[in-house]
């Protein structure tokens, strides 16, 4: 519950700074850092008027589902760590492990897709065309960079590699460094900012779930998004930089990596979809093919 | 007369009779159907016990059948499914014509398979083999389009696969005097070495032919989309299985006695990997659901190929387990498509929309079952995937699993087309008129959706029969060691327990569903038909039709094209034209004219003597 609640607000706060970036880039004032609160208390306080059945509502349920199951698997703190409030945020991550998470991960979008669906709105169907098709252009890096760590140790559960991590002294960043290169490139299309942001970027699709859901639907879609956010950046941190002894590492570690998809995609153009699609299958495919022959010699 | 022998002539006179009294009248034929296959499964159910073994002796030759662990595995899913499917076939078939052939070749389809399944001696099995692959030959031209095409490729390709079959029990039968299937397994090193190699390879092209490995799969979209959908269930849950229980069979027992045989189980396997991925990439270019899910079962046979070469425990385990759960799943995907055919009379999914609001129970079974079939928590097929991925990690075959991993993720691309194609979209007024499908077919459905959803939790329920299979063809117990009681452990030490994560799936989902819906009805959450919606600020007109259907994943099929410019059914139309060519050529010497005969007589005569010293000394 307690990892809920730090996900939420540090996953909200993160989008929250990530518009004032953004907007300090583009030469403009941009929202208060809390502006997302500010946004999921405007909508969670709103009714909707109308719905469309009853998988309108269970969509965003299924989004939630995804992004809090995820975020029980992913260990946010190192167990045993030192902290008073260590023991707050133990949560279930001894029942699965990498490839089960790399599976839940999908479970949201899909149910994000049949509500969408059920709206009849075709830009949503044509949103999630998109998104699902980017998914199989980053999934084949992603899986390759986790292959290449798995094989390395031998395990695929993420407490070992945090473990791994602590007994040996090195990052896994600087040990297996083809992995986290592909891993990264993989990153940019998880998190869906440019040039990966055809999916829902509004000048493409001038409407589709953001404009068919409004009031609790729209608040669940935006907090599991941040939570969601905040599981990545947590999981990517304990596999690849060691892991977080305490909250504010933590923070300053997944802040340090959000800037990376962040900055890059500030300034950058779009993709059409099978330009992002072969990109995937291209150099970071290669970069990842390299990372596991990294891992089988050495 | 002993039980088996009873339930296969039950289920052959059965088949008789249901012929004859369909045409007396319809509803005897129905009745007679359903007791036709309903008696015989429940008397093998109950009746018969794993180890018996029984002999026949008919025409000089002593037929042995008996049923042993691993068949017992195998049975299950025809049994089940052949209750199921014949509970559906009946509300299915009302009021189409050739029921009675409908009928007839269903129930020798299950009796040909359960034959083949307790047959120990190599010549029952041919036997069984033959009536399967005929009868649902006879499915596949029952009525639809291009039969012609499809028919006699699915026929060509099996009868390839049959005497390729009959050729290795000849010769093992000349080298070792015996037809029985142990004798031939264990007497396996006796043979020379050249028939050693020969015949693991030719009974593996008749396996794989019916379990559409690649390159062998070009028949299965056609016969799988032609045939009726009720029968398609058993064809893809059931008949190409019994590809699988070959291949297993030769698997463990010749190749494992072969030097060579690590490198036939690599090829396997790169097959097996290289069918799944191609043949998910062909299913989201379709746009008709039977042609989809055809080339989706393609794929999954793929799979569960991959976990049987591979040959550990882990990943027999995790290619049986597929086994069972895929005939579940797309056993109850096909209902459901067959459920649509029959409210709505079509199956393309450019005509279909929005069916979600009126056929419900058939939109959740086919929910459930898509979710099983992408491999997403909690349900079951991500059991079968999760040990299948560990299998191979463990067994550093690491670009197999990312190809794999490339065809789960390109999976969920046709699970969502399937979902979008039927159920969501608009609702358009040309099919205000469908209503839900009978209750006699969506209950089957249902039970084969919901069956996943338990075995998603407590897959233990069929891995003790999986361990008794695997037990019996000589791996090591895994109970205990790769599994107990709603757990899974892999062999370094990665553990998933499903029951947490399956109680923690349903408590958020319940929440959250709970958090939508209270709000929305105290603040009077009116219903809106999907035309109410705010596309760019315009709302559409009733008779605008807004669903994107066409070119639906035109993007990833622009990503892909390289690859789709490349099928192996040209080269195959290629030879048989060119085939076609050369009967063409040799027709000619047929002239019809009656003095090319005479000369033909003549030549032939003065041949004779010219060289009569050679020929007759």
């Amino acid at each position: 519950m307690a990892t809920f609640v730090l996900a939420f607000i540090v996953g909200m706060t993160y989008g929250g700074i990530v518009r004032k970036i953004t907007a300090r880039v583009h030469n403009r004032m941009g929202p208060p850092f809390y502006q997302n609160f500010i946004d999921a208390f405007k909508l969670y306080s709103k009714t909707s008027a109308i719905h469309h059945g009853a998988m309108h509502f269970l969509g965003p349920a299924f989004l939630m589902v995804s992004s809090i199951v995820s975020l029980m698997i992913v260990p946010v703190l190192i167990p045993g760590g030192d902290s008073w409030y260590n023991s707050w945020f133990t949560n279930m991550n001894a029942s699965g492990d990498l490839i089960f998470l790399i599976y839940i991960m999908v479970f949201g979008s899909l149910g994000l897709a049949l509500g969408a669906g059920q709206t009849g709105n075709p830009n949503s169907s044509i949103g999630v065309t998109r998104g699902l098709s980017q998914m199989v252009g980053f999934e084949i890096p992603w899986v390759m960079a986790l292959v290449a760590l798995m094989i390395s140790y031998k395990t695929t559960s993420i407490v070992d590699f945090i473990n791994i991590q602590q007994e040996t002294g090195t990052w896994l960043m600087f040990s297996h460094p083809l992995a986290f290169i592909t891993a990264i490139l993989a990153m940019l299309g998880m998190f869906r900012y440019s040039p990966f942001d055809i999916v829902g970027a509004p000048t493409e699709l001038a409407s589709g779930p953001v404009s068919e859901n409004g009031g609790k639907f729209l608040f669940t879609m935006m907090s599991s998004g941040s939570v969601f956010a905040f599981v990545k950046l947590t999981l990517f941190v304990d596999l690849f930089m060691g892991g977080a002894e305490n909250l504010v590492i933590l923070v300053v570690k997944t802040f340090a990596l959000y800037m990376i998809p962040v900055l890059y995609g500030i300034v950058s153009p779009r993709y059409r979809t099978e330009q992002a699609v072969r990109f995937f299958w291209g150099w970071p495919t290669f970069i990842g093919l390299l990372a596991i022959l990294y891992a089988v010699i050495f | 007369m002993d039980m088996l022998t009873l339930i296969l002539v039950i289920f052959l006179g059965g088949a008789i009779v249901t012929w004859l009294g369909n045409k007396l009248n319809s509803v005897l034929g129905d009745l007679l159907f359903l007791a036709a296959v309903i008696v015989p499964s429940g008397l093998f159910i109950s009746g018969i016990t794993v180890g018996s073994v029984t002999t026949l002796n008919a025409l000089g030759l002593t037929l042995t059948w008996g049923l042993s662990p691993l068949s017992y595995l195998f049975s299950l899913v025809v049994v089940g499914l052949a209750i199921l499917l014949a509970i559906y076939s009946v509300p299915f078939m009302n009021g189409k014509d050739k029921k009675g052939a409908f009928y007839f070749n269903f129930t020798l389809s299950i009796m040909s398979m359960l034959g083949i399944l307790v047959s120990k001696d190599w010549i029952s099995f041919f036997i069984f083999w033959e009536i399967m692959t005929w009868s649902s030959y006879l499915m596949v031209i029952l009525n639809g389009k291009e039969v012609q095409k499809v028919g006699i490729k699915y026929f060509v390709f099996s009868a390839i696969g049959a005497y390729a079959m009959l050729m290795a029990m000849v010769i093992m039968n000349s080298q070792l005097g015996s037809f029985m299937l142990a004798d031939t397994f264990n007497n396996f090193q006796q043979m020379s070495g050249t028939y050693q190699i020969l015949i693991p390879l030719l009974l593996l092209v008749a396996f794989g032919v019916k379990s559409a490995l690649m390159p062998l799969h070009v028949w299965a979209p056609g016969a799988y989309s032609n045939a009726p959908m009720a029968y398609t269930s058993v064809f893809s849950g059931a008949l190409s299985k019994m590809g699988i229980y070959g291949m297993i069979l030769v698997m463990v027992t010749m190749i494992n006695q072969l030097p060579e045989g690590t490198l036939i189980r690599d090829i396997i396997a790169w097959l097996g990997g290289f069918t799944a991925a191609a043949a998910t990439l062909w299913a989201i270019t379709q746009d008709d659901g039977k042609k989809l899910l055809a080339w989706s079962s393609v794929g999954q046979m793929g799979y569960i190929i991959v976990g049987v070469a591979i040959g550990t425990p882990l990943a027999m385990l995790a290619a049986l387990f597929l086994v069972v759960v895929h005939a579940m799943f797309k056993g109850s995907l096909f209902m459901v498509v067959g459920a649509i055919e029959k409210q709505t009379g079509t199956t393309d999914f450019r005509e279909i929309n929005g069916l979600i609001r009126k056929m419900p129970w058939t939109f959740i079974s086919a929910l459930l079952s898509i979710i099983a079939l992408a491999g997403i928590p909690p349900l079951a097929g991500f059991v079968s995937k999760w040990m299948l991925y560990e299998a191979l990690i463990q067994n550093n075959n690491y670009i197999l699993v990312i190809l794999l991993f490339f065809a789960s993720t390109a999976g969920f691309l046709y699970c969502y087309k399937f979902l979008h194609g039927y159920f969501l979209g608009q609702e358009e007024p040309e099919w205000d008129h469908v209503k839900e499908a009978p209750v006699g077919m969506v209950i089957p459905m249902l039970l084969l959706a919901l069956g996943t959803f338990v075995l998603g939790t407590f897959p233990q329920l069929l891995f003790n029969p999986i361990d008794n299979a695997l037990q019996y063809v000589g791996y090591d117990a895994t109970g205990g060691l790769l599994w107990t009681d709603s757990v899974l452990f892999s062999q370094w030490g990665n553990v998933v327990t499903l029951q947490p994560i399956l109680y923690a799936i349903i408590s958020v989902f319940v929440f959250f569903a709970i958090f939508l819906f209270v709000k929305g009805k105290k603040g009077k959450t009116r219903y809106v038909s999907t035309k109410d919606i705010s596309t760019s600020g315009e709302i559409p007109k009733e008779w605008e039709n807004l669903t994107f259907k066409v070119n639906f994943f035109q993007p990833f099929e622009r990503a892909i094209e390289p690859f789709l410019k490349r099928q192996i059914d040209k080269y195959y139309n290629a030879f048989g034209n060119g085939l076609e060519a050369l009967f063409e050529f040799t027709r000619r010497v047929y002239t019809g004219n009656g003095q090319t005969y005479a000369i033909y007589a003549i030549l032939f005569l003065a041949l004779l003597l010219l060289f009569r010293v050679n020929l007759f000394g």
